[in-house]
């Protein structure tokens, strides 16, 4: 992909962005002009740049866009919610092509209909305009058109004959002849055109005229400034230079290219054929064309020239004949090809290839210069004519790239209004430079060993002592650098948020509820990663906050609230974690309905039924397979979604709440730490090994004298001020045969733990301290091993493992 | 003034803008024998073209600029455009 397209692509899906937030500001304030222009500039831009690429599809669609766009800005329609579907579902499609041509490079053909359809939407909005018909054309095609094939008949009877003889004269010595009609729009006049100034600037002018486009008016009924004229136009020139000139009028002008062909496209009545007669002139192999030729003919000669015997030779000398037949018929030299069979029979009566090389002397000429009828023979044949390859390009699709391209850097040229502000680095650039200086990190937690060792090994305590010094200043400089390439990956979550007013708009819409939209703290960071993770859970919670929790304006009023629902979705932090809320103020979720349909679906026992409490049963819509909506519908109720946002969260070493009061709303708060780059574990010692927890989970450590610990059947529990406490030991846990060890005191080390809203006691056989690692996602083998999330290098260059505890317990 | 007119003739000098086409169809309504004399113009906005289109008045000088004379005379020498402005022609006189 080259780097154009590149970058096209992702500004592509800026300007998607910030279109899709425009319309949703719009829809606030239909009237705010300002953001009226903004989304116009965008869907302009947008437009443009999409020319300078042949995404035909696209650029359509965002004419048409931008056509509409430009109607409301000049508020001769209104902006309506119609409007803003339409557009929106227009930028969707834009987006998908994005996609796939960032997939496959191209766009695939079975969009035209999708094409068709949304252009019509867009154009359906418009109002039936005595202009529409130039719109519409200039929707289907923003571009210098080349237009060519048999649906455009030239006129080319009201060109002069001598004219007509020139232009063939041109077209015969290989310069290109195009027709241009050029039907300027009738405002043109107050947008400073001159038209006949324009037509008077066509670069190699052959003929010209200009004639009304209906019949004049009588003087009295004249408006002068209205213009009514088309002209006609025959030049010799290129195509570049053409699509220069009528640039801003791309639109009004269409472009044909003249070739040979056109002389046999049959006029109206046979008076206009007649005069077409007499342009026949002698034709016509191309350049091209005769060296292929000859070099066919002279690879002939070779064959037969050949004086070898092989066993093939009589199956050779066919062969050549065929080439030779072929050929001449393809140039229509039927005679020759008659001929052919004798010189063939002869030569294999022969046994040499003499009398087809007479054969070719003799049609020598003719091979060489063929008769005039060869042009239309060969076309008719399907073997392309070079001008009509060149000209068979469809309508409007496909326009010479280059002249294209020169219109369009054109405009890209006034459009670039802001340069950009910040620079765009691939993340994976980003990546490689956390994970360098997390090896720094590392590496450098291995100085105080070596400044140890240099005191106690080798008993320089001097050298110790400037290790020791340079040690706190790579520590500093290394503490900076990881802070800062932190600050790098940090991303405000109106990413995030910022897909939220259009999703809540179609699903609020779709289930016939108002809904007003509250962003807070969008300007919240946090690491890329969890920020990306976030998009999913929050998508699930925001569609079931709309589905189950708010209700339909009716219900609403019936029970004393505001018509709209309120829903809040707020990001804050707090020390080093962010906290995202969100917040409803629809019905609120009934802990009774939750227990009862997690009981009849298995996920509870009676006991359990009976013993929690709202709270807990609240919290029971994180569990896999609930769902209370009655209906199945496409938004939720299948009964995923809740335990999704769960376990998407835990991945993140987040934890999500819910509080909900009846009849008043749902609050749901996720916390995620704000960088997952660095983790913070304590370090416990179990059978002379070394395990890294995550602090996340500790809740505190303390000994438990062996006497404490009780046995209900095979678990052992403890009394820890004043509840009663699971305890495992680790061992057992992972497998290790060894029991625990206690200390001199006969106590066990107990570190409690908090997985899921309950507590729980590891008994390990001591603690260490607690060290910020980089933690590492397991690979290969061992990526499969979920008792562990992954492992960090430990200062002394020792792997530490970092327990899942989640998956152990 | 790049028109002149006159008693019933109109002049065209150097090049005449969109401006004057107002004026020149106001003229040419009040003076229907009128001539034109383009003798010294070299460019005419396409507004005034159309007017000249639609009155059809007698073209008493071409412009001595050739390209431009061309140009006039295909928009307003019908027997040139073939049978396409036969009607017109009838319409307009």
């Amino acid at each position: 992909m080259n780097p154009l397209l590149e970058q096209f692509l992702s500004e592509a899906r800026e300007f998607s962005e910030g279109i899709g937030n425009k319309l949703m500001q719009l829809e606030n304030e239909p009237s705010d002009q300002d953001a009226i222009n903004e989304l116009f500039r965008l869907v302009h831009t947008l437009k443009g740049n999409s020319g300078l690429f042949t995404f035909p599809e696209m650029t359509r669609v965002l004419h048409a866009g931008e056509d509409l766009l430009g109607m409301v800005r000049d508020e001769r329609i209104a902006y309506s919610r119609k409007l803003a579907d339409c557009l929106l579902d227009a930028m969707d499609f834009v987006m998908a092509l994005c996609e796939e041509i960032e997939e496959t490079g191209v766009i695939s053909s079975h969009h035209s209909q999708a094409t068709e359809r949304i252009t019509d939407a867009l154009l359906a909005l418009m109002p039936a305009l005595p202009d529409t018909a130039a719109t519409d054309t200039a929707a289907k095609a923003d571009r210098v058109t080349f237009a060519t094939g048999p649906d455009v008949l030239l006129p080319l009877a009201g060109v002069p004959i001598a004219t007509r003889m020139e232009a063939l004269r041109h077209i015969e010595v290989g310069d290109p002849v195009y027709w241009i009609a050029y039907t300027p729009v009738k405002e043109c006049f107050f947008q400073g055109d001159d038209p006949l100034h324009m037509a008077r600037q066509v670069p190699g002018l052959l003929w010209g005229t200009v004639r009304p486009t209906q019949p004049m008016p009588p003087l009295a009924e004249l408006d002068t400034y209205s213009c009514a004229l088309e002209f006609h136009l025959l030049a010799t020139a290129s195509g570049e230079e053409l699509a220069e000139l009528f640039r801003y009028v791309s639109d009004q002008v269409k472009i044909v290219k003249v070739d040979l062909l056109w002389r046999a496209i049959p006029e109206d009545g046979p008076a206009c054929a007649a005069k077409v007669e007499p342009i026949e002139i002698p034709s016509i192999v191309s350049e091209e064309e005769s060296s292929a030729l000859e070099a066919i003919l002279s690879a002939q000669r070779q064959i037969l020239g050949l004086d070898d015997q092989p066993a093939w030779k009589a199956g050779r000398t066919r062969a050549v004949a065929a080439v030779l037949r072929n050929l001449s018929q393809g140039l229509g030299l039927e005679a020759a090809a008659s001929d052919i069979e004798e010189a063939l029979s002869a030569s294999l009566a022969a046994g040499h290839g003499a009398p087809l090389l007479q054969w070719m002397e003799k049609h020598r000429e003719n091979l060489a210069h063929s008769p005039k009828q060869s042009e239309s023979a060969m076309t008719s044949n399907g073997l392309p004519a070079q001008e009509a390859a060149t000209s068979s390009m469809p309508a409007g699709e496909t326009a010479t790239p280059a002249a294209d391209e020169s219109i369009k850097f054109g405009r890209r040229a006034e459009d670039a209004v802001n340069g950009p502000r910040s620079l765009k680095v691939d993340q994976a650039k980003i990546d490689l430079l956390m994970n360098l200086i997390g090896e720094l990190v590392v590496e450098k937690n291995a100085l105080p060993y070596l400044a140890q060792r240099a005191e106690a090994q080798y008993g320089v305590r001097e050298l110790s002592r400037e290790i020791k010094a340079k040690y706190s200043v790579i520590n500093r400089i290394a503490d900076e650098m990881q802070y800062a390439i932190m600050q790098v990956r940090m991303m405000a979550v109106s990413v995030v948020f910022q897909r939220f007013p259009r999703l809540v708009r179609d699903i609020s819409r779709k289930l016939g509820k108002e809904v007003q939209l509250v962003l807070e703290g969008e300007q919240t960071e946090a690491d890329k990663n969890i920020i990306e993770s976030l998009a999913d859970p929050l998508i699930h919670i925001v569609r079931n906050s709309l589905d189950h929790g708010l209700e339909t304006p009716e219900v609403r009023r019936a029970s004393g609230k505001p018509e709209a629902g309120t829903l809040t979705i707020r990001a804050a932090q707090e020390a080093d974690r962010v906290v995202i809320e969100i917040i409803d103020d629809g019905k609120g979720i009934d802990p009774i309905v939750i227990k009862r349909k997690a009981y009849e679906k298995g996920l509870i026992d009676e006991a359990t039924l009976e013993r929690i409490d709202d709270q807990e049963a609240v919290n029971l819509i994180f569990a896999a397979g609930l769902s209370t909506a009655a209906v199945v519908s496409d938004l939720s109720g299948r009964g995923v979604g809740m335990d999704v946002v769960r376990s998407a969260v835990d991945k993140m070493n987040g934890t999500v709440m819910v509080n909900s009061e009846l009849g008043k709303g749902t609050k749901i708060r996720i916390s995620l730490p704000l960088s997952m780059a660095v983790t913070q574990v304590m370090i416990v010692e179990s059978d002379r090994q070394l395990f890294g927890i995550p602090l996340d989970h500790v809740i505190e450590t303390v000994r438990v004298a062996k006497t404490a610990i009780r046995f209900i059947k095979q678990s052992m529990t403890a009394v820890l001020r004043g509840r009663v406490v699971p305890l495992k030991a680790i061992n057992g846990l992972l497998g290790i045969s060894a029991h625990a060890k206690a200390n001199a005191d006969d106590e066990f080390a107990v570190l409690l733990v908090q997985v899921g809203g309950e507590v729980l006691g590891l008994v390990v056989d001591s603690f260490r301290e607690t060290i910020g690692v980089i933690q590492k996602p397991l690979g290969g083998f061992l990526s499969g091993l979920s008792a562990y999330s992954g492992s960090a290098l430990m200062g002394d260059g020792s792997v530490l493992m970092i327990l899942n505890i989640r998956e152990l317990v | 003034m790049p028109i002149e007119f006159t008693t019933d003739q109109v002049i065209f000098r150097d090049i005449a803008s969109v401006e004057e086409a107002e004026s020149l169809l106001e003229w040419l309504q009040t003076t229907p024998q009128a001539k034109i004399n383009l003798a010294a113009c070299t460019h005419l906005h396409t507004a005034n073209l159309q007017v000249l289109m639609a009155a059809r008045p007698v073209i008493a000088v071409w412009p001595e600029n050739i390209e431009l004379r061309a140009w006039l005379k295909a928009a307003l020498e019908p027997a040139l455009e073939g049978s396409l402005n036969g009607n017109d022609d009838s319409h307009s006189r």
